[in-house]
Order: C-alpha cells, then structure tokens, then sequence
C-alpha cells in the first residue's frame, strides 16, 4: 500500500477525536484507554491507517490496519511518540503489549522486563532498567536472611498499616516496605512515601522503598487489549507478582509477604487470591492479616478519605498516627483535601 | 565536552538510525547497539559512532542505538545532532566536522 501520501495528524485528547480513534481501535479488538494524553494517527483521506499514543511513559494503543501492514507504519508511530515523550522530558519508557509482539518492539530498542506467556510482556527502552532498580534496592538495605515483604499504598498512611508493618516486622529480620510511585491516588506519591517513613521510624528493622517502575499498580496497568475484565485484573496480578517473585524478592532475600485482608475490594480480593498462588513458586510464602478496626469498622485509608470528604477532618485523629494527623492538619494539606471534596472520587 | 541532558536524533525507518546519548556513569564512550545487520556491519558503526564522538571532543557517554541498516554518512549526521541536543548547543557547522567550544 501507498505510504507516501498518508498524512500525520496528532492529538492532544478531546471528545469527538478520540472516538475516531477508539473506532477504528475497537475494529482491531483493541480499545483506546482512558487515561491516553496524547495520539498520533497516520491517516489517508481521513481514514486511519495507523495509530498509537501514550499515559504517562507508557507507549499503549499501537495499531496498524491490515492493509498496511509490513509498511514500516509501526516505525513511524513509535518513532513519533518517543519523540513527544523526550520533548516531554520523559526517557524512560515502558509498553505493555501481547507476547506476540516482542519482536517488533524488540526491534526498536526495547527490552523485555517481564513476559507473562501468552498474556503480557512488559518492555522498556533501556537494556538494564530493572536490573539498575535492583541494584539501588540491594545497596539500600541488606539481604536478609529471613527478609519480608509488605506492598503498600498508603492513601494516607493509617493506624492500620502501621498495625500491618508491626505484626510483620516483629516477626522476621527485616521489613522491606514498597510504596507505590505511581500518581495516581489523591495523596501524591512524594507525600504518601514521607507519611510512611514518618510513621514507621519507631519500628526496628523496617527499610522504605519506593516502589519506582516495576511495581505495578493495577490503576497503571494498560487494559487495552484485552477485552473481559476479570481477565484485565488476572493479567496485571500475574505480572506484578511475576516481577516480584523474579527479579525484587530474590535480590533481597525476600521469602514472605504480608498483605491486610481485604473484605470489600473485588480487584483486591482477586490479587490476593493469586498471589497465594503464585507466590509459592518463587519461595515466598504469603500471610493475610486481618485488619485492625475501630469503633466498629475497619481502620482504613479510605475511611480516612471519607472523613476528609465531608469535612470531619478532627475525627480522623483515631484512625492515624500522630505524624500523619499533622500532615492534615497543615497547609500542605490544602489542595489534597480540596482535590478530594471535589472530584468526589473514592481513590 | 560533557553530556548534561538526554539527546535523541533519529527515526526507527528503514536506512536510519536512531541514537540516544546520555550521560555515562563509567569511563569511555558505552554503546548498547540493536542492528538489523549487527553481523555483517556491526563492528563498523559502533566504529562510526566512537569516531564521531571524539571528534566532536565527547570522551564519555553511554549511547543507545537501534539500526535499520543506515549509511557511515547517516550514522554520523544523527550522532551529531544527538550531541547538539544533549548539549543544547550548535555543534554542526556546515562541513567542518569540529564542534564549536
């Protein structure tokens, strides 16, 4: 097919635009996800040939329509949105795609991180990524000989995480805590990490670590191209816990992981289930604990959210530790506690 | 001359290559190279790469390059356009190959 006379168009989100796209993705078996910022098209007379975009410096969405296939189109598309992620400042980049795939991307200069068989591989542009992620993760804390592993989020840092870390803590030589770096919780991730270095210094033998690129949280997980939604939530599961049995356990001795008990969140409740098991394949094994409640409900992030919601921020003081209180308290506060009265959200 | 920023030149289409120069944490210039050709021509543009950067006066870098098969002439024009981005400065004169101090 004639490439020369096809022209480039791009997009910066808006309505009526991206349904085009999502059209011709959905003719594709493949969806345009929501959190897209930016697209680029190659189009003849309106009508898409090819397309890709990005979330982040996750490249996501890449389609070419069968007629044009073996055209180099892919190359332009990439090409195209490598180009908008430097001018964005971002050089690190990740894509998530089906397994099938890999050796196109593998062409252009990306490297497998981790390959679920058959569902999803992750790639990324550098050739030693995960492997220089590791090494600060090694040199930052030593490997334990009986070294656990708790992943959090802390949307903000609660009494129950920190009942969560204590049970753990006490019962294994160190406590490696992850703090997911992804953005996307109305606490942003700088502040979320400092309220858990702050709430846990008392506890002997905890080490902090950002969760960085390679802990997947399943708000970042790309679903585009896969259609059923259990399956969206099994894939990220098997990923995530596949990096972290792979390549974070054993670089730090990890052999157990603590995870709270999650009674009401089905995404959860599905991640738990597998991580029971998988986990033992890698030699972790996994302990659930129940949450810590009070006054009759559990004490929890969420119910700390609610509060700040409606206003009763002073009733949040028995859910949280003191350093955490202070937080929300301050100025600093302001704009978070805005941003959830606001958009409503749960999250 | 020393590399601050990231510098990309290039495009993944057939006979180009697309360069990505770095800082380097190490001595030396590093280069991670993915050629279409990598065992008939690789040994050649890692050479072309090296040159051109002593030439422009770049001791150290680490540089990511993925081929598609291009020319000794292209390699050099996208390594020096890399540089000149990397370093935000002109560092391509029209036919004199020394970069401007």
């Amino acid at each position: 097919m004639d490439t020369e006379s096809l022209t480039e168009e791009t997009l910066l989100h808006s309505g009526r635009e991206s349904a085009r796209v999502a059209d011709f993705l959905r003719s594709q078996g493949l969806q345009l996800d929501d959190d897209v910022e930016f697209t680029v098209v190659l189009a003849a007379q309106g009508s898409i040939a090819a397309t890709g975009s990005f979330a982040g410096r996750v490249l996501k969405c890449i389609a070419v329509d069968p007629q044009y296939l073996q055209s180099g189109l892919s190359a332009k598309i990439v090409t195209r949105l490598i180009r908008e992620e430097y001018i964005l400042g971002r050089t690190h980049l990740f894509l998530f795609t089906r397994p099938a795939n890999v050796p196109i991307f593998s062409s252009f200069g990306f490297y497998i991180v981790h390959v679920v068989p058959s569902q999803v591989a992750l790639m990324e542009n550098v050739p030693n990524g995960i492997q220089r992620f590791l090494r600060t993760l090694s040199t930052s804390a030593p490997k334990g000989k009986n070294a656990a592993a708790i992943v959090v989020n802390c949307n903000p840092f609660t009494l129950g995480h920190k009942h969560l870390i204590e049970y753990a803590a006490a019962r294994c030589d160190m406590l490696h805590l992850f703090v997911v770096s992804e953005d996307k919780s109305s606490f942003p991730a700088d502040v979320r990490y400092r309220l858990v270095v702050e709430g846990t210094k008392n506890i002997a033998h905890v080490h902090v670590h950002k969760g960085g690129d390679y802990i997947i949280s399943a708000a970042t997980f790309p679903t585009y191209f896969i259609k059923e939604y259990q399956e969206q939530v099994e894939t990220h599961a098997l990923l995530d816990i596949g990096i972290f049995g792979t390549r974070i356990a054993p670089a730090l001795g990890i052999v157990k992981r603590y995870v709270g008990e999650e009674p009401f969140c089905k995404v959860t409740a599905t991640y738990n289930r597998i991580m029971q098991d998988v986990l033992p394949r890698y030699g972790v094994d996994l302990e659930v604990i129940p949450r810590l409640t009070s006054g009759g409900g559990a004490v929890s992030a969420s119910r700390v959210r609610a509060l700040m919601r409606e206003g009763k921020l002073e009733q949040t003081r028995e859910l949280v530790p003191d350093s955490t209180y202070a937080f929300l308290m301050s100025e600093e506060a302001r704009p978070v506690i805005r941003r959830i009265q606001e958009a409503g959200q749960r999250h | 001359m020393k590399i601050k920023d990231v510098g990309i030149a290039g495009t993944l289409e057939s006979s180009d290559i697309s360069i990505r120069i770095e800082n380097s944490e190490s001595e030396g210039i590093e280069i991670e190279l993915k050629s279409s050709v990598e065992n008939q021509f690789g040994n050649q543009i890692r050479k072309v790469i090296t040159q051109t950067l002593l030439d422009m006066g770049v001791q150290h870098a680490a540089v990511h390059a993925v081929d598609k098969g291009a020319l000794d002439c292209t390699i050099r024009a996208r390594v020096m356009t890399a540089v000149s981005r990397a370093t935000k400065r002109n560092c391509i004169p029209w036919e004199v190959d020394r970069c401007a101090e």
